[in-house]
């Protein structure tokens, strides 16, 4: 192809990205270094304190961890759980293949309301998993699955456990059997091939599918508010109150560049990282 | 016994995938040293067998037995045995150096004795340079090489190849036949290679196994596959053959006649067992009939006038098409040094009797 041409065919996506995504974060920049006031709104003038105490203040702090140990604690769990099952649909050549595919899938069909309410009722102080473990004589009194870690948790990896799968599937089945043979020939273990072999030739897959988990994560909005409550706060939650409900957007703007940093910082350097092991692989 | 155990015994395989038998009751023994092809089409079985013996694919009946020791049940990575893919099958994360020293580190070999091993492996391979490269950054006949070089490191029991020159462009094949039997030579390892390229087999090894449809057709030496073939389908993947089929018409000085369908009479070295009537086929491959300009010529055997319908110049051979005087068409390969005949020209067809391959059973082997 002639050079540039190419060039042409991202232009309607570039244009869109644009107009939906560039324009609006780089007007929130000015927004966010100014001062607001209550019950007046935002003044003119100049200020850093909306950045400052996202990096001072303990209550932002807090947050702020809490929202990137959720995230990563959401993508190892998708990991852990997902890695076998895509390795299986990878590599079975039974006729269902495409059923139980289409199961992992499924999931994503309903609406995420719906599933979260799901979660709720079986969540809570008296839903279906503390009855049963209380029928089953497993604990006492009920645990509280809800409006904390556990509660969004639990949630969040079965809501992103098939972005996971499906992505892992294509990198697995791209891994020659042949390569797997020959060091099992060449004298290791079925495990050992894995760990040595299988597992390393995945690392693409399993690198893209963990930035996905993360930055969805981080950014999902509905999960945290439905399950954490009013109280229990995650980053993109107190962005949503910051501008519907304290109507304090110089904050809100503040803290959605650093969501936004946050993401486009971990996407670069994984990006390093892909090229350092694409060199390899 | 008198004789050395075999370095590799396969004793009635057998193996189906569903309703495909894939492998049928295959026996052989492999002599230490030996180079032993088995040849055949794809899907006779053959890179089964092959697996087999690896232990990557486990078979319904039978066993392997490797220097004596029944290694049927044996776990893959237990059975010190080489394996060559057709595919390279390199480790595309790790250095050629690497890749070398796999097999020795999953043996426990000291880091410190490994450096010299590696090295001189791909020494023996003529890479020794090349240790710090990535597999992507070689050529086909490289990573073969490589391949090579991490098979043979272990110093395994016997060697498999499955068909690892099918991948590498005429020119670097012919390169690599030559460089793995000087390699074989030099470390006399015993080696099992499987191809569906009949003159590999032939060039390579020491004896070759005809396969087909998951049964051992042939086992001998490669003039003996190639000269005196046991069966039509043996005849016709060794070469190119015109079959002809007719009848034993009675002996004469010159050796068995045998009337061809049709009139012609063509006469072949005797064999024992031929009784007069019998039907057979007659097997004469394209590159031992002679053609030359017409002419009277001395009065001999197998010498027949005939017509080109069709020549092509194939760099070694001149490829005919010639038709006998009864209309049947021969195919005719000359070497390429030879002036070339034109097409419509009279011209003499001549061949001996002991390039005859007669084939009993001339029904199945006429049909074609």
């Amino acid at each position: 192809m002639i050079r540039g041409r190419g060039w042409a065919l991202l232009l309607p996506a570039l244009v869109l990205l644009l107009v939906v995504f560039l324009v609006p974060v780089a007007l929130m920049v000015p927004t966010s270094v100014r001062p607001y006031v209550p019950m007046v709104g935002i003044t003119s003038g100049f200020t850093v304190r909306y950045y400052t105490r996202l990096v001072t203040d303990s209550y932002y702090l807090e947050i702020i961890g809490r929202t990137l140990a959720l995230g990563s604690t959401v993508t190892l769990a998708t990991l852990v759980i997902g890695y076998p099952v895509a390795f299986f649909l990878a590599r079975t050549r039974s006729r269902w293949r495409n059923w139980l595919t289409l199961l992992v899938v499924f999931p994503l069909l309903l609406n995420l309301v719906v599933r979260t309410f799901g979660w709720i009722a079986l969540l809570a102080q008296n839903g279906l998993v503390n009855q049963a473990l209380q029928a089953l004589g497993v604990i006492q009194e009920p645990l509280k699955l809800l409006f904390n870690f556990t509660g969004l948790l639990i949630a969040l990896i079965h809501i992103f456990l098939p972005f996971m799968v499906l992505v892992l599937i294509g990198p697995i089945q791209n891994i020659p059997r042949d390569v797997e043979d020959a060091a099992r020939v060449l004298g290791a273990s079925w495990l050992s091939a894995f760990l040595r072999v299988t597992l390393p030739l995945s690392a693409p897959g399993i690198l893209s599918g963990s930035i996905l988990v993360f930055v969805l994560t981080i950014s999902a909005l509905v999960t945290p508010r439905l399950l954490g409550g009013p109280t229990y706060q995650v980053m993109s939650t107190l962005i949503y109150d910051e501008f519907l409900q304290r109507l304090n957007w110089p904050a809100g703007s503040a803290e959605a560049l650093l969501l936004t940093a946050m993401v486009l910082a971990l996407v670069f350097l994984s990006g390093i990282l892909a090229r350092r092991t694409g060199a390899r692989a | 016994m008198s004789r050395a155990l075999p370095a590799l015994s396969v004793r009635r395989l057998r193996k189906s995938f569903g309703a495909v038998v894939a492998v049928d009751d295959v026996s052989l023994d492999v002599e230490r040293g030996e180079f032993l092809s088995l040849l055949g089409p794809s899907g006779c079985g053959k890179s089964t067998v092959l697996r087999m013996v690896a232990g990557l694919v486990v078979p319904d009946a039978g066993q392997v037995v490797l220097a004596g020791e029944d290694i049927t049940g044996v776990a893959v990575h237990r059975r010190n045995l080489g394996l060559v893919f057709q595919s390279y099958a390199l480790f595309p994360h790790m250095t050629v150096a690497d890749n070398v020293a796999f097999g020795l580190r999953r043996r426990g070999v000291a880091e410190a004795e490994l450096r010299p091993r590696v090295d001189r492996m791909l020494e023996l391979v003529r890479l020794g340079a090349l240790g710090a490269r990535y597999p992507r950054e070689l050529s086909g006949g490289q990573q073969q090489r490589v391949a090579l070089a991490r098979a043979l490191a272990t110093e395994p029991g016997v060697l498999l190849l499955d068909e690892p020159l099918s991948n590498l462009d005429a020119l670097l094949r012919d390169e690599m036949r030559v460089e793995l039997k000087r390699l074989q030579e030099r470390l006399g390892t015993t080696m099992i290679f499987v191809t569906h390229d009949q003159a590999e087999a032939l060039i390579l090894s020491d004896r070759v196994v005809v396969m087909q449809s998951g049964r051992i057709e042939q086992v001998g030496r490669p003039e003996e596959v190639y000269r005196r073939p046991a069966t039509p389908f043996v005849a016709r993947f060794l070469g190119r053959a015109n079959f002809l089929s007719g009848s034993i018409a009675g002996m004469s000085d010159a050796g068995v006649v045998v009337a061809i369908d049709g009139g012609l009479s063509v006469v072949a070295v005797a064999h024992p067992g031929l009784a007069p009537g019998q039907r057979v086929a007659v097997a004469i491959r394209q590159e031992h009939i002679r053609i030359e300009g017409p002419g009277a010529g001395p009065e001999r055997v197998n010498r027949f006038p005939v017509t080109v319908v069709f020549h092509a110049f194939a760099g070694q051979a001149h490829h005919y098409v010639v038709q006998l005087a009864d209309g049947r068409e021969l195919e005719v390969a000359a070497p390429g040094a030879v002036l070339p005949l034109a097409r419509g020209a009279a011209a003499v067809i001549e061949w001996g009797p002991d390039d005859v391959v007669l084939l009993a059973d001339g029904g199945a082997a006429g049909a074609r």
